[in-house]
């Protein structure tokens, strides 16, 4: 059987390759990836299972899935330019996708297929970061954490169980990992970003509590609170903390390595290992 | 319906490098043909982006005319502009 032998929480800002490309590897946002990477090294995964939400790349208005999993061989990503960040070829597992997505469907969760796709810097730059060499294999999990009506946190945090109970019935031997991709507070290109930038981070105390109840693990009190009036008003990507949830949902109620805030992002770095 | 198709060219100046490089030059005629309204062209001409906010257009796909610098957008202006939209104030 397949196990998860350990999750993360990372952020996805489009501009960090540039910053760390510009500003060396004892720059904050490089020690914080590296603080990841070596876990995720040190569980030495055959398969990354990533809760992500697209920014109208990989969908559109014209057809938006509120979950959907990509059953594929391979995809290529980013496809929205940002900054240092190549075009890598990712490989997946597109057996295991759909095995995820049967389970899913069991468990009373309708979610979408998608089979030819690309993924933006939302997958892609946690890549960059935590598998340069894209030698892990990836099936991204797509969650709607953007466009309103968004759904339910704990709704994604079953999708989450569902999704752990595929992979534990996956009959191969594989150390699985799952990683939740985002921010908890962050307006991009919205009304409340700050004074001579792209972005803001217009609810740091939310961002600071969301911290505070994954360091406890007070998975009930975060879901309950994580309602889409709250995520709405930590800005236009505050429903990213979706992804998160999601990820909770695949391991347990032990408690984290460590959680790392970076609250001038409104966003944090996390380790999980199996229980 | 016409709000999609704002939507909808905002990221065809990602996608569509042709249509990005025509609306730097002459947005005017890179708009011609497309389906927007009266209030719509004029917004995206003036890069008025509070105005299309307040229409609905989607935010991160709105930041792409900043990006790419065009309808006179610079991120000074763009972040002026768009803070103007903020509903209780920033």
């Amino acid at each position: 059987m397949a196990e998860i032998v350990g999750a993360f929480g990372v952020p996805h800002t489009p501009v960090f390759p540039f910053f760390v490309k510009r500003d060396g590897p004892d720059s904050e946002i490089a020690q914080f990836f590296k603080a990841v990477t070596d876990e995720l090294v040190a569980l030495k995964p055959d398969l990354i299972v990533m809760f992500d939400t697209d920014h109208l790349n990989t969908f559109f208005l014209d057809n938006l899935p509120v979950f959907a999993v990509g059953v594929t061989d391979t995809f290529k990503g980013p496809n929205d330019e940002p900054r240092e960040v190549p075009v890598y070829d990712i490989k997946s597992l597109p057996d295991f996708g759909a095995h995820i997505r049967r389970t899913a469907i069991d468990a009373g969760f309708d979610v979408a297929l998608v089979q030819e796709f690309t993924v933006d810097h939302s997958v892609a730059v946690p890549l960059h970061f935590m598998t340069p060499q894209m030698q892990v294999p990836v099936i991204p999990i797509f969650i709607n954490g953007h466009v309103p009506p968004l759904p339910k946190a704990q709704r994604c945090f079953e999708l989450g169980r569902a999704v752990k109970r595929a992979i534990e019935t996956w009959p191969k031997s594989m150390r699985v990992v799952t990683m939740g991709s985002g921010s908890f507070s962050l307006d991009v290109w919205g009304p409340r970003i700050a004074p001579g930038r792209s972005d803001g981070v217009p609810d740091p105390d939310w961002a600071s509590r969301v911290c505070e109840l994954l360091e406890q693990m007070q998975v009930p009190a975060l879901i309950s609170e994580a309602t889409e009036s709250q995520m709405l008003k930590a800005g236009n990507v505050g429903g990213e903390l979706l992804n998160w949830i999601a990820m909770l949902g695949t391991i347990g109620e032990r408690k984290p390595e460590f959680v790392k805030p970076q609250m001038a992002n409104g966003h944090a770095y996390a380790a999980w290992r199996r229980g | 319906m016409s709000v999609y198709a704002v939507n909808h060219l905002c990221r065809e100046l990602l996608r569509d490098h042709a249509f990005r490089a025509a609306m730097k030059a002459d947005p005017a005629k890179a708009l011609e043909g497309k389906n927007l309204t009266p209030q719509e062209r004029d917004a995206l001409l003036a890069g008025d982006v509070a105005t299309l906010y307040r229409m609905g257009v989607n935010s991160f796909l709105m930041g792409y005319l900043c990006r790419f610098e065009v309808c006179g957008l610079t991120l000074p202006a763009y972040n002026e502009r768009i803070r103007s939209a903020a509903p209780h104030g920033n």
